[in-house]
């Protein structure tokens, strides 16, 4: 695989945007809080400025992978630090930067140990930020572990419906699959004989034999796939999003579970391709389950996060199938499915946590009549609702129009099943909508705000994002296609 | 040397076997470090009779040190038994359990 | 140099055409949320753009012979790239016409059914949204683009059918709209993507011609063609789908009007009109859809016999009626199919404008209480109430007896005389419930003279107290009247436009085809007489005659021949109770449990491996000991 390097370390700038955010942030007194907010802030923001650099800065007429940097950390094992990005990692890099400016901003109304949030807040990005970015085995597994821990923090202290016990499993749950992942990528450097955990090296073809791969990609799939939220490993995530204050289930649907399936992609598909032909099937079944599954749960739900989360399933289920095709298309849809249901959840979310804040609750029963109240953060709400419908228009649309076409083509009665699966996820969004915020006005909640303008900043642009790619999709098909069509032009081969 | 080395060597045994069962037997932690300390003289015992054995002088260097270390970990070990009997108002080891 | 003109305008005249309403829904959106007044002009203005660049389209193209495609690169995946585009030919030409008069003069007659609605604004962004998608609709050059508007207009009509959203009845209307043409959506989305997984293109153009049949076996064209059509099910209204249009008519009636009647559920129809040379090849899926329209046709007017509520009715009708323009098309009567629907958008917005000036006035819209409080007596919309009933019933010489008319000969090309017999059936039965409706209102019948002197007072005042508002709603409805009373006589111009250059093919007159013609006539006019007999003279006993003869019958037809009751129950026992929660119950219990009971018994086993570390300092200094000893007595003996 071609590799450029870089003359400037832009990577690594954002994971020093990170860092630094965090060191900055230790060191102001506690009782500064809007200090400390508009650290954040200028942080979050700095790295959301580098990762849109490099998404438009990214040759895509040369593809590969670019921005490379690479220093050698322990030589013996062959661990370097090596990053670089090509057509997969940058949209997820730039979700990354979007998800992270937009949580820290919903996150300014928060007066409960402000510092503390803020510093774990961009301790967890961090690590999200180096899985994307790196190309060593060694580091992708140091970096999952590092977005993991912060997390248990943030659920248990500052998270709302049995945060302990969503805090616990969460954590649990992903660390089964890290004690997956790590023998599968220590088998993985031992089998390969070339005393390295560079990705772009091993990902060489003829590296492994097929028992190796079938045996390392069903370890790498299922261990990654947990934090993907594959049936039927699933049930962590609506529990942790449910507890997650709103920022935390911003990054964690929105980017956490998509290193999952990043993970997937980057370190099971493009090292084992052949075991990935092999397990495709399996994928496919496990796929579809938890898309159909995920919106028939999503109906019996009551709680407004709960609703999401497994929505969230369900989306994620799209992603896995997109994956399990063995198609550009699948890959491309995959991939944009990602970035849009990332933008679309954070959205959810986002409105969310406006409403919860304000009525302090999430039961829907409860609420009901919000439109009148608060037009405009029922809109943002109802928006991506729709987004995650599938109305055209929005990001959505696109991501599961390229991974029906996939599913059709190569699974056509599990494509059919998906497609109908798409009116159940409409009638499970609209009936929340409607209890939520339609119906008369609730005279408990009548005397509350709607979104001002500087709240309603995060949500304008998250939704200004789904807007833009429902129109223009091929910014982001474009690039992802650089990594799409060499990808599978070479398996094929 | 009057004695034999033998003798010196069984006494020793004969010591940590007293202490051994002082530490393991009594119900009392202060006897239990006492039971501890004799182990130490024991050892000392044997260290003394090994450096007059082969005419070196670094066993009896380190019996020194032993007994310096023995001195303080007393005194620490006391003042922990002090605390100890404070707040749970009992020497007996068994009482010792919130660990369950 | 009027060809070289044309060309160059024809362009910059769709994008201006479609996207006016666009960014006037996104300006209302975005700044004039609390200015209502400046949100309607902005509404209106970009729709009078629409509609004068739609007016100079058909002018400037009025021979065009070759269809004009502009098409640019959109995205590109894999094998295939899909282009966005605009198709200009006759037929996406008179459909953008159509939506953008009636659109115009909707929105004209909203300023004053909406007057002083808290939701002014938002209602006219919604307007503007679902303008925007309609006429991008009509235009789109590939049935992918088609189909994403198609969506848009389902997701307008969602947010206008709930535009009430504090009446319960009004978003659970929404509600089922959205999710039933979604179920026809489904299928109309597999159905494309099939046909791009094998043709590798979605070119309306091309989906009719050779390429089709030879990538495509016949079998596989059936298939797709069933699924497409599947779709149109969905936003036609179409049997089995068809309750939530009835349920729709909870939006504002203007809604109702251009939604319901005239452009939105008619996408359906266009999209047959659109795809009619794809569907032709084959014979199968065009007996399935003729069926399919032939009872959607029957079962919606014997529903439309027995309703009390006048925009029920008129939903009723709508169904019928474009039952019978796919009945038309899938009888090969493609002129006559695209020609009603013309006629029935001009009639049909008609009579829901004018019944939205009896709600609006009344407050109510039951047809009995309307009469007893003096409906007639609001003359404009009375009269202009008569035509577009007659323009439904078929009579000459309003525009809807020319299209009949043109249906009624696509029928009777057909060998087999049983559909040309359900549609004069259907034609009986239209006469007999829209002059039902027309007889109800102008003849309260003698028990209720009275107090019908005194709501007419009051009608009077309430309508004195509005005279701008009911001159705003007055006006739209004169022009939709001169419009129905004058369109059928343009027939053969219209057809000219839409077979271009080429001549169009003669309709067939055969005695046989005269008869089914003559009989038409007749029939309506027996409806026409049978509504007199039972509501309009004096000595009318004004019940039903399907009331009379059965009650059951009429619970039958009024409870919609239960189709809903069915849904519902599907809905409740297997959708809701049955897999939601049998998913549920399998996500906690066994999922969950499964997991929280592993957690537990780690902790259980936890605790009892900790019993063996209790305090026992002791014990463990001896089993330390004697761990030693015995080594040591392994090791040195």
């Amino acid at each position: 695989m071609q590799i450029e390097y870089a003359k400037f370390p832009w990577l690594s700038a954002i994971l020093f945007c990170c860092v630094a955010g965090m060191l900055a942030i230790v060191f102001i007194p506690e009782e500064r809080k809007t200090l400390i907010k508009k650290v954040s802030v200028v942080f979050s923001g700095a790295t959301l400025a580098l990762s849109a650099y490099l998404f438009f800065a990214y040759d895509k007429g040369v593809g590969g992978l670019q921005f490379a940097e690479r220093v050698q950390w322990i030589p013996r094992f062959g661990i370097q630090y090596f990053n670089a990005v090509d057509g997969f990692s940058l949209p997820n890099l730039l979700l990354t930067g979007i998800v992270f400016f937009t949580g820290v901003l919903t996150m300014w109304e928060l007066e409960n140990r402000v510092k503390e949030f803020f510093a774990l807040y961009f301790l967890m990005v961090a690590g999200v930020f180096g899985l994307f970015m790196s190309m060593d085995l060694f580091f992708i597994f140091v970096w999952y572990d590092v977005s993991l821990f912060p997390m248990y923090l943030l659920i248990a202290i500052w998270g709302t419906t049995r945060k302990e016990y969503g805090a616990m499993k969460l954590t649990l749950y992903l660390l089964a699959g890290s004690a997956l992942i790590l023998p599968a990528i220590i088998y993985l450097f031992a089998k390969s004989g070339l005393g390295t955990f560079d990705v772009a090296a091993l990902m060489h073809p003829g590296t492994f034999t097929l028992a190796q791969q079938k045996l390392a990609f069903i370890m790498l799939f299922i261990g990654f796939g947990i934090l993907a939220g594959v049936w039927p490993f699933h049930t962590w995530s609506p529990v942790g999003h449910v507890a997650a204050p709103h920022a935390v289930s911003m990054v964690h649907a929105g980017v956490l579970m998509k290193i999952g399936a990043f993970g997937v992609l980057r370190v099971a598909i493009m090292i084992c391709p052949q075991g990935w032909q092999y397990w495709a099937q399996l994928m496919a079944a496990l796929a579809t389950i938890g898309i159909v599954y995920g919106a028939l749960v999503g109906l019996r739900q009551t709680d407004l996060k709960y609703v999401i989360g497994y929505s969230s399933v369900s989306h994620m289920g799209l992603v896995g199938l997109g994956l399990s095709t063995v198609t550009p298309e699948g890959l491309n849809g995959a991939v944009f499915q990602m970035f849009a249901h990332g933008v679309m959840t954070a959205l959810l979310f986002s409105s969310v946590g406006y409403i919860y804040d304000r009525t302090h609750t999430k039961a829907i029963p409860e609420l009901g009549g919000l439109s009148r109240v608060m037009p405009v953060a029922s809109g943002y709400f109802i928006l991506a609702a729709l987004g995650g419908i599938g109305v055209p228009g929005l990001a959505n649309f696109w991501g599961e129009f390229m991974v029906f076409i996939a599913a059709l083509k190569v699974y056509p009665l599990r494509g059919v099943a998906v497609v109908l699966a798409l009116v159940i996820t409409a009638l499970f969004m609209l009936r929340v909508v409607q209890r939520t915020f339609y119906g008369p006005e609730n005279p408990r909640w009548s005397h509350l705000p709607d979104i001002p303008f500087s709240l309603g900043l995060p949500r304008m642009i998250l939704a200004s994002v789904l807007i833009v790619l429902g129109f223009f999709p091929s910014i982001l098909f474009d690039m992802i296609q650089t990594a799409t069509i060499p990808f599978m032009n070479g398996l094929l081969r | 040397m009057i004695a034999p080395f033998s003798h010196v060597l069984a006494l020793a045994a004969v010591v940590f076997t007293l202490g051994a069962y002082c530490a393991v037997a009594r119900r009392n932690l202060i006897m239990m470090v006492l039971g501890v300390e004799i182990m130490i003289n024991a050892a000392c015992i044997a260290l003394v009779g090994a450096s007059l054995r082969w005419g070196s002088l670094e066993g009896q260097s380190f019996v020194l040190f032993i007994l310096a270390v023995a001195a303080t970990e007393v005194s620490v070990g006391l003042a922990i038994i002090v605390y100890a009997f404070r707040r749970a108002g009992s020497f007996d080891p068994d009482a010792y359990n919130s660990l369950k | 140099m009027t060809a070289f003109w044309s060309d160059h305008a024809t362009l910059p005249a769709i994008v201006l055409a479609t996207f006016a309403p666009f960014a006037a829904f996104f300006a209302i959106m975005l700044f004039t949320r609390g200015r209502p007044r400046l949100s309607a002009r902005l509404s209106i203005g970009a729709i009078s753009v629409s509609l004068a660049c739609a007016l100079y389209l058909p002018c400037v193209h009025w021979r065009m012979e070759q269809p004009l495609e502009y098409t640019a690169q959109w995205i590109a995946s894999g094998s295939f790239s899909i282009p966005f585009g605009f198709l200009v030919d006759p037929l996406s030409l008179l459909m953008l016409t159509i939506v953008a008069a009636i659109s115009f003069l909707v929105q004209m007659y909203s300023l004053g059914y909406m007057a002083g609605d808290p939701g002014f604004s938002r209602y006219y962004a919604f307007m503007s949204l679902f303008a925007w998608a309609m006429m991008s609709l009509t235009v789109a050059s590939t049935v992918l683009q088609l189909f994403i508007f198609w969506e848009l207009v389902g997701l307008s009509s969602y947010l206008l059918i709930g535009f009430w959203f504090e009446k319960f009845s009004a978003t659970q209307a929404g509600k089922k709209a959205f999710v039933m043409t979604r179920v026809g959506d489904a299928s109309f989305y597999i159905g494309l993507l099939l046909v791009l997984l094998h043709m590798g293109n979605l070119d309306i153009l091309e989906l009719g011609g050779p390429k089709a049949t030879e990538s495509m076996s016949p079998g596989f064209i059936t298939l797709a063609a069933l699924l497409v059509f599947g779709g149109i099910v969905g936003k036609s209204a179409q049997f089995p789908l068809l309750t939530w249009l009835p349920d729709a008519m909870e939006g504002p009636t203007p809604v109702s009007a251009l939604l319901h009647s005239a452009t939105m559920v008619a996408a359906g129809v266009y999209l047959f009109a659109r795809l009619f040379p794809f569907f032709s090849l084959s014979s199968t899926a065009m007996t399935v859809i003729l069926a399919v329209g032939t009872i959607s046709m029957l079962l919606a007017s014997t529903m439309a016999m027995v309703s009390r509520d006048i925009k029920r009715v008129w939903a009723y009708s709508t169904i019928s009626q474009l039952g019978l323009m796919i009945m038309a098309l899938a009888a090969g009567g493609w002129f006559a199919g695209v020609f009603h629907l013309t006629t029935h958008a001009g009639f049909k917005a008609l009579l829901f404008l004018c019944s939205g000036v009896f709600l609006h006035t009344y407050e109510t819209g039951d047809i009995f209480e309307l009469s007893a409080r003096g409906g007639r007596n609001l003359k404009i919309p009375a009269l202009t109430l008569a035509v577009g009933a007659a323009a439904l019933s078929g009579l000459p010489p309003f525009s809807g007896y020319f299209s009949k008319g043109a249906v009624m000969g696509a029928l009777s090309g057909l060998t087999n005389p049983i559909w040309a017999l359900a549609a004069l059936v259907g034609v009986l039965l239209t006469a007999y419930y829209s002059f039902r409706v027309v007889f109800v209102i102008f003849f309260p019948g003698s028990g209720v003279a009275e107090s019908s002197v005194h709501s007419h007072a009051a009608g009077e005042g309430h309508e004195g107290g509005h005279a701008e508002t009911y001159r705003a709603m007055a006006w739209p409805l004169l022009v939709l009247a001169g419009v129905t009373l004058i369109l059928g006589f343009f027939e053969a111009p219209l057809r000219g436009f839409l077979f271009g250059g080429a001549t169009a093919p003669e309709a067939h007159e055969s005695v046989y085809a005269l008869m089914v013609h003559y009989a038409a006539i007749g029939l309506g006019l027996l409806g026409v007489a049978a509504a007199w007999v039972e509501f309009g003279w004096s000595r009318a006993k004004r019940v039903g005659l399907v009331e009379r003869w059965s009650p059951a019958l009429a619970n039958l037809f009024a409870e919609r021949w239960f189709l809903d009751h069915f849904y519902r129950a599907f809905m409740e026992s297997v959708i809701d109770k049955g897999f939601a929660s049998l998913a549920h119950w399998n996500d906690r219990r066994v999922i969950d449990g499964t997991i929280d009971g592993a957690g537990r018994r780690t902790i259980d086993a936890g605790r009892r491996t900790a019993l063996w570390h209790l305090g026992a300092i002791q014990r463990r200094l001896l089993t330390t000991f004697a761990v030693v000893a015995f080594l040591a007595l392994y090791f040195f003996l």
